[in-house]
């Protein structure tokens, strides 16, 4: 009695067993399709900041680059093509910022994130770029982009085309929810606004105070808070700069009074202190990304940090 | 050039610093052959200043030296060992071993922290054009000591040895390098070690003669590299590296020269320098037969040098439209340099320009982008059907200056084939 009804029992065990283990690595390899959220891949921080505040608790965004490496030459590692492969919508920075994701999407071969489809979101679309030289032949901007300076997220007003473009993709993924995600564009913006016209007062004393910088990442956020960045140490991407460059831009720093010289963390520090120390200017280090220095977790405290970096760099209260 | 000499003297004492300690070293490390262990060695001390990072030292903190000194002595006793080990398989490849499994071994460290990576590279890559006085000031005890104990050693440290002076050689070898790699880089550390002692070895059999040879040569070396690097606007690294590896070339030419027979040098010599010139022009006219519209090195060169080059097989009009094209292609870049320059200046000065002004000044700079671009299609495609037109009479003319180029006793053969040609003529009557 016991023997033969128990069997029929025992058989499926292994069925069970697969589905539990089924089950399992679906939760572990993709806890948001578990809870039914829309998984969003960008390439930088900054575009993560920016897509967490459209999408809200919705979604769950993570970035390729880490908060301090230069995203210019990230090295892709196997887990970004499993990320990519999970992912409902990729933001990318694009102008050639990131050209490495290409590669990525070519071996995650998913069309729905592909160029074209409509997960993909290009950031760069609709932004006027600035330091368009065609050829990447300009010299000495510190750019070998031909579609001009890519550093388009540090003009806050940038923001604005940045979140409506991550805004009609998330619509389209997500129909269901699209009034929320406007809804929140909103708030983002309307809180943007209030701290742009406070940024805007603390650095406006540094309007026109000549500054220098290691890399070129700094227009945008230039003619935004109305700065004058007069030249920058290294004027073509991952070449050390040649000495008769060095004694130019030291003899520009003395000739024009500059006392600031702008590093960011992943700059060399030595080379920075050098041209600092010869004319006499201090170096201060901002963030170019979400989260490159403590306190930048967010946009918003980026540029919170950044503004206030500079402003006690000029000396100005 | 008072302003250059203000910029390169702290650069060139610390390269004449580095000379001295490494030229000694190279000539050492020559004769033990293990031309690679500095790189081995640098990448260790710098995987330990990578592990003292992650254990939250600052960069410039003594902890963080002390990892690095640590990790170096470590490699010092396993380089001893690999000495005294004496397996079928060569010392270097061992030291290359340690060299990637170093490198490696930072990556994946790196990986876990990223604010790493900056410091990582600082270690390895160094800029001997920011170092000056500070550097100077710790390195030139710190060798004097080094110096001074190899002398008092030198019995015993060159040549093999036991164990224990094999560690010495290799832990001192590890204090230097950890500390010039990180003022010079590895390319410019490596040349400061193999050239100078390469050359001294070459030109003298006495060890302080190769010791005299190495440091004059070094010195000299380096002011032509700092100044080249000035003068020509180069990375200063690069450009002494270069110099160092010309350095070599000239010496290596002169070798033959200089000892042994001078008559069988220049033979040799001339003749590698017409075979070279010959294989040179024959191939560039292969190249120009074969594929006309493809990179014509020689021929690219000349024009490059002399533009004026190109009206010899230009005609009229494709010369006319080159120019034109050409004259085009300058102004839409000075059309967009002045956009440039205009939205550079109005974000100071000024009112600022709203939002669709600098739209529209993108759409105009992405415009001349690409009329730019056109006009620079139009002039490779003209030069490339001139190419086409001209290709066999150039290329067959190229190869007949091969042929006389080489160094073949052209009489000499006319001479034998003079027989040859007669034959058929005796047979016939």
């Amino acid at each position: 009695m016991e023997g033969p009804s128990a069997r029929p029992v025992l058989v499926p065990k292994p069925m069970v067993l697969r589905f539990a283990l089924i089950a399992a690595w679906l939760a572990v390899a993709s806890p948001g399709l578990a809870q039914g959220r829309i998984q969003v891949v960008t390439t930088t921080t900054d575009l993560r900041s920016l897509t967490e505040f459209v999408g809200g608790n919705r979604i769950v965004a993570v970035s390729l680059v880490a908060a301090n490496m230069d995203a210019e030459d990230y090295q892709p590692k196997p887990q970004d093509v499993l990320r990519l492969k999970n992912a409902h919508v990729l933001v990318r920075v694009g102008l050639d910022y990131d050209l490495w994701v290409d590669r990525l999407l070519a071996q995650a071969a998913k069309p729905e994130i592909s160029r074209g489809g409509p997960g993909y979101v290009d950031a760069s679309f609709a932004i006027a770029a600035l330091e368009l030289r065609g050829m990447s032949v300009g010299p000495g901007d510190g750019h070998a982009h031909g579609s001009g300076n890519p550093h388009y997220w540090l003009d806050p007003k940038n923001a604005e085309i940045i979140t409506a473009t991550i805004l009609d993709a998330l619509a389209r993924v997500d129909p269901d929810n699209a009034a929320s995600y406007e809804a929140n564009r909103l708030a983002f913006l309307a809180r943007l606004q209030t701290k742009l016209l406070e940024w805007e007062t603390k650095l406006a004393p540094l309007k026109g105070m000549p500054i220098v910088a290691y890399h070129n990442s700094w227009p945008y956020f230039a003619r935004r808070f109305r700065l004058d960045f007069v030249g920058f140490i290294e004027i073509k991407p991952g070449v050390p700069p040649s000495p008769s460059h060095l004694a130019r831009i030291v003899q520009a720093m003395r000739a024009r009074g500059v006392r600031i010289v702008v590093r960011e963390p992943h700059e060399p520090e030595r080379d920075v202190a050098f041209v600092a120390s010869k004319a006499r200017a201090s170096v201060v280090t901002l963030a170019a990304s979400v989260g490159a220095l403590p306190h930048t977790g967010d946009y918003i405290s980026l540029f919170d940090a950044n503004v206030d970096a500079l402003k006690s760099a000029a000396g100005v209260r | 050039m008072i302003e250059a000499l203000q910029f390169l003297w702290p650069s060139f004492l610390v390269a004449v610093c580095l000379v001295g300690i490494h030229a000694y070293f190279g000539i050492q490390i020559l004769a033990r052959k293990v031309i690679f262990v500095d790189l081995a060695l640098a990448q260790i001390a710098a995987l330990g200043a990578t592990v003292a990072f992650m254990l939250g030292h600052s960069a410039q903190s003594p902890a963080t030296y002390g990892y690095s000194l640590a990790f170096t002595l470590l490699a010092a006793v396993l380089l001893a060992f690999t000495r005294a080990w004496g397996t079928r398989v060569p010392q270097e490849a061992l030291i290359g071993v340690i060299y990637v499994v170093a490198a490696a071994a930072a990556i994946l460290l790196i990986d876990r922290a990223p604010q790493g990576a900056e410091h990582l590279k600082q270690i390895l890559t160094g800029n001997i054009l920011t170092s000056g006085l500070n550097e100077v000031a710790v390195i030139v005890p710190l060798y004097a000591a080094v110096g001074l104990l190899h002398w008092l050693l030198r019995r015993r440290l060159t040549g093999s040895g036991p164990l224990l002076w094999e560690f010495v050689f290799y832990a001192t070898f590890g204090v230097v390098v950890t500390g010039s790699v990180a003022i010079a880089g590895v390319l410019l550390v490596f040349s400061f070690l193999i050239v100078p002692a390469a050359i001294g070895i070459m030109f003298a059999a006495s060890p302080t003669r190769q010791l005299a040879i190495g440091w004059i040569m070094g010195t000299f070396t380096s002011a032509a590299g700092l100044a080249a690097s000035f003068a020509f606007d180069l990375p200063t690294g690069a450009a002494m590296v270069c110099a160092f590896g010309g350095a070599l070339v000239v010496a290596g030419v002169l070798y033959p020269f200089l000892s042994g027979n001078r008559r069988n040098a220049l033979r040799v010599a001339t003749a590698t320098a017409r075979w070279g010139a010959a294989a040179l022009l024959a191939a560039s006219a292969v190249q120009l037969a074969a594929a006309p519209r493809a990179d014509q090195p020689l021929i690219d060169m000349l024009e490059y040098a002399v533009p004026s080059f190109r009206s010899l097989y230009f005609t009229r009009a494709e010369e006319a439209s080159f120019v034109d094209a050409s004259q085009h292609a300058e102004r839409y870049r000075m059309e967009a340099e002045r956009l440039n320059d205009l939205e550079k200046r109005n974000r100071t000065e000024g009112e600022t320009f709203d939002d669709i002004t600098v739209g529209r000044i993108s759409s105009f700079l992405k415009s001349y982008g690409e009329m730019r671009k056109g006009e620079q299609f139009v002039m490779n495609e003209v030069r490339a059907r001139a190419r086409e037109r001209v290709r066999w009479g150039v290329s067959l003319g190229l190869l007949t200056s091969a042929l006389l180029f080489a160094p073949v006793p052209w009489l000499g053969l006319w001479g034998r084939a003079q027989p040859l040609r007669l034959k058929p003529r005796r047979f016939a009557r």
